[in-house]
């Protein structure tokens, strides 16, 4: 079923609200966090060996194919079939974890490996969101 | 200049921009209903799978040999070719978006071919790292000859998915290698009777005299040459006419024996197809309405189609459905198990220059009709829809190999290992 967001009007004529004319001031979140539409993909954080960057478990990464990637990057990749979040070491071609004890992967001739985009953007859940999830 | 950009078997190269664990295996996409292979990558072309080859008949050999199957996800398709859209916009003044996977870019001014070679490389590395789908560059100076340009970037040996048609000698360097029917506008049946003219290679087309062209085929066909030789016949506008034909049709998900299901999916074709013909504002003269079982159950195979003539020629959907069912008695059958139906609108005219008639008035409502499209286009299709489609769609789509959303459906969106 689907429901038509139409406003009911009613032919009663009274004072008028005095914010009408901001309604197009209205802030948008995409508008904030979002710099190249296009380029731009969301997914959820798994795991918490980032924490230390500030990306928990449970956490939306907003991640963009546009940005260039930069030595020592937060960047999202595909290795070996899987997307991963880690920074990455372009020197040293090595992807680094933010938790102290963990070892880096070093890319090696076997690895398929992709940089999909840089993390340009976290967003912690705080309070579970249930409507869309 | 012209260049047309377009993906490489962009349906199955969309299943894998959010799956990077199948970005090297065989691919194919299976159509609505997972009827038929719609698109094939590259890897498995190479190992023979074909296009519009019925699943059933591939299944096994698929499954063996380790190839993924998908059922077409467009809610995915769509935003990724929107994506595509947007990128390639950014590299031209002038863009015209000709398909799902296609567009022409135009330049309106001349340079080296270095310059062309750079740019369709800029284009192809930009959309591969930005939207992750292959694309194919093909410059011409004219429109047919970007899209034989496009053809020999992708298809011909000696080009890495870039392609220039800037002189003749790079049009005597590629045009030979071409059949006739790889020129854009030529279809298999006038390949064919281009064939037994002793015109088999794109170059043999190109040096045909055009007026002779146009006194054996049409006027088109006069045009595909001159552009062929570099004069610019087609604009935007009419490198797409408007269709001559509207068919909807689908096959069940599950086989139907009942009654009013067939009359509800018969409605619903004939809302699909009069949209269309609204969109493109003709009107139809007469419509087919047919409904089969299938050719592979053990039952004796059933078709039956019927040619329906409106006394007026109408665009209203209450007019099209109304006629569907008219006829729903004379294509019903009880017992036949049925897996296909749909209806076409034929001998299509422009509703502007449609002739009334003096004793038959029309009973279409435009107004209303325009009112119920923009409804629909603003809240979603089948946001207002006619009774006689029913409500409870049993013959909805068969799609068991879906993918995820995971750019339209936050459920979707995709797991990043941390």
């Amino acid at each position: 079923m689907k429901f038509i967001p139409l406003k009911a009007q009613a032919g009663i004529v009274g004072f008028e609200s005095p914010a009408v004319e901001y309604v197009e001031l209205e802030l948008s979140l995409d508008e904030l966090l979002i710099d190249h539409k296009s380029a731009t993909f969301i997914g959820f954080a798994q795991g918490e060996s980032m924490m230390g960057d500030g990306i928990f478990d449970g956490d939306l990464l907003i991640v963009s194919r546009a940005e260039e990637v930069s030595h020592m990057t937060v960047i999202v990749a595909s290795l070996n079939g899987e997307f991963i979040c880690k920074r990455l070491d372009k020197h040293q071609r090595q992807l680094l974890s933010s938790a102290e004890n963990a070892t880096p992967h070093v890319l090696g001739e076997d690895d398929d490996f992709r940089v999909e985009g840089v993390v340009i953007r976290s967003i912690r859940l705080h309070k579970k969101i249930t409507r869309l999830l | 200049m012209f260049a047309l950009v377009d993906a490489v078997s962009m349906y199955a190269s969309c299943e894998k921009v959010f799956y990077p664990e199948i970005r090297r295996k065989p691919v194919i996409v299976l159509s609505n209903n997972d009827g038929c292979v719609v698109a094939v990558c590259p890897t498995a072309k190479r190992m023979g799978f074909k296009k519009f080859v019925p699943f059933f008949q591939i299944a096994d050999s698929a499954r063996k040999a380790g190839v993924v199957v998908r059922s077409s996800n467009y809610s995915l398709y769509a935003d990724l070719s929107q994506r595509l859209m947007d990128t390639c916009s950014r590299f031209a003044p002038n863009m015209h978006v000709y398909s799902i996977d296609e567009c022409f870019l135009h330049y309106d001014f001349d340079a080296d071919d270095a310059y062309w070679w750079e740019l369709g490389e800029k284009i192809r590395r930009t959309v591969w790292k930005e939207v992750c789908l292959p694309v194919g560059v093909g410059f011409g100076t004219t429109p047919t000859l970007a899209k034989a340009a496009n053809h020999a970037a992708k298809k011909l040996s000696g080009f890495e998915g870039v392609a220039v048609l800037n002189c003749l000698q790079s049009r005597q360097n590629v045009l030979p290698k071409m059949e006739v029917t790889d020129v854009w506008g030529i279809g298999k049946r006038l390949g064919n009777r281009l064939n037994l003219m002793n015109i088999n290679t794109a170059m043999q087309l190109s040096k045909q005299p055009p007026q002779q062209m146009r006194k054996h085929f049409s006027i088109t066909v006069e045009n595909t040459v001159r552009e062929l030789n570099g004069e610019v016949r087609l604009t935007w506008d009419e490198s797409r006419a408007d269709k001559k034909e509207i068919y909807s049709t689908r096959s069940f998900g599950q086989r139907i024996t009942d009654k009013n299901q067939l009359k509800f999916a018969l409605a619903k074709h004939a809302e699909i197809a009069a949209v269309k013909l609204r969109k493109q504002r003709c009107v139809a003269g007469a419509m087919t309405i047919f409904a089969s079982s299938s050719p592979h159950d053990a039952a004796p195979y059933y078709r039956k189609s019927l040619l329906h003539s409106f006394a007026v020629p109408t665009s209203d959907t209450r007019n099209i459905i109304a006629a569907t069912s008219a006829v729903l008695e004379k294509i019903y059958c009880a017992g036949v198990r049925y897996y296909k139906c749909g209806v076409g609108l034929v001998d299509i005219k422009s509703a502007v220059f449609n002739q009334g008639d003096l004793f038959t008035p029309s009973t279409d409502s435009p107004a209303l009709m325009a009112c119920l499209d923009k409804i629909n286009s603003r809240y979603g299709r089948s946001t207002l829809h006619f009774a006689a489609q029913g409500i409870e769609q049993k013959f909805a789509m068969r799609r068991e190999f879906l993918s995820k959303s995971s750019t339209t459906n936050w459920r979707d969106i995709p797991r990043i290992k941390c």
